[in-house]
């Protein structure tokens, strides 16, 4: 469904004339936005921001195409938030490189494989 | 008895086919705006002089004055959502002020100050454009151009030429120049045409004159847009 979402946001901001500035410039940000979202680089934050561009997008074009551009953002936002929310990147801490992994080669060359030549990297809940 | 419009509850008078903003304007009452211009025709693209006028949004600049409009200006809502215009203006093209010679003189400037935008919100495009420096007196930085139509429309309705227009679409917009070379000195433009001067802008520059005002000394030094802006239209 988010890629129906994002095929409409795509042909809106081409289809958009430029006369107004909320739609020329409103309807690339949603591209872009929705864009970082879908790609998995947004954070719950980027959501929020999403909403608000598509009420100014909406409430300020000058015409028709600029004030339904939003539409299907706005739509499968209130209906079907997950698609948006499984999205995201994980707020919580992620380790950059694997640190188990990493301590493979050490552990073999070391003959020892107990509880102490395993490190704990992220805090178990 | 004269035709009365409400704005934030204050009665303004009105003739027949003055639009919102002059009514306003003719009030004392600012409206926040860019394309407009009380000499030329209106073109109502900006969007920043969006009132709202008995429940809906309009443009204050084309839109008629009409009896029995119930106006908000000055809300809270609209000057938070003016804000955000600004700032896709500023996000769209590279506005780099504290670097840029029109800083003081500038419209767009002081109307983000006026709207207290104190940073750009949106992420920047970063839009690759060109600079044309060709003609001898006047100088086109597209990098600050926010598509009014000022320039177009006072070199056709004021000079009586035609060496502006907008061309392209969407994201893509773009000023060009009347020449079959694109290039402004292969115009009829001459530095003392109204739409050399007119640019809300640091988009179209007069060269030779960047720092005879210095910075301190200029119109939005000391100046808040509101009363510039009604000063010089009440004029009119």
């Amino acid at each position: 469904m988010l890629d129906i979402v994002n095929n409409f946001t795509h042909f809106f901001a081409h289809e958009s004339c430029g006369f107004c500035t909320p739609c020329r410039v409103g309807t690339s940000l949603l591209k872009n936005q929705l864009d970082k979202i879908v790609d998995g680089h947004g954070s719950a934050g980027d959501v929020v921001a999403l909403e608000e561009l598509c009420a100014l997008v909406k409430n300020y074009s000058h015409c028709g195409l600029g004030q339904t551009a939003a539409n299907p953002i706005i739509s499968t936002l209130a209906r079907f938030p997950e698609l948006y929310q499984s999205r995201l990147k994980k707020i919580s801490y992620e380790p950059g490189f694997d640190l188990d992994a990493s301590l493979e080669t050490a552990r073999q060359l070391a003959n020892r494989n107990d509880a102490a030549a395993h490190l704990t990297q992220v805090e178990q809940d | 008895m004269t035709k009365t419009i409400r704005i934030d509850g204050n009665t303004v008078p009105f003739e027949d086919g003055q639009t919102i903003i002059e009514a306003a304007t003719a009030a004392g009452i600012y409206i926040p705006h860019l394309c407009h211009h009380p000499e030329f025709t209106p073109h109502g693209s900006c969007k920043l002089c969006t009132v709202n006028v008995n429940g809906r949004n309009c443009s204050a600049c084309t839109f008629p004055a009409m009896e029995g409009q119930e106006i908000l200006n000055n809300s809270q809502e609209l000057q938070a959502d003016r804000q955000k215009i600004t700032q896709m203006l500023f996000v769209e093209g590279n506005h780099f002020c504290p670097s840029c010679e029109k800083t003081g003189n500038c419209q767009l400037q002081a109307v983000a100050y006026h709207l207290n935008m104190l940073d750009s919100h949106f992420p920047h495009f970063y839009a690759h454009r060109e600079l044309d420096a060709s003609h001898a007196e006047v100088l086109i930085d597209h990098n600050r151009c926010i598509f009014c139509t000022l320039c177009v429309r006072a070199s056709q309705e004021h000079d009586g030429k035609d060496v502006f227009a907008i061309s392209g679409r969407g994201i893509n917009k773009h000023l060009i120049v009347n020449a079959e070379s694109g290039l402004l000195k292969d115009t009829d433009l001459e530095a003392t045409d109204l739409a050399a001067h007119i640019c809300p802008t640091g988009a179209i520059l007069i060269k030779h004159t960047a720092y005879k005002v210095p910075i301190g000394e200029r119109i939005y030094d000391h100046q808040h847009i509101d009363q510039v802006s009604l000063a010089a239209e009440q004029n009119k």
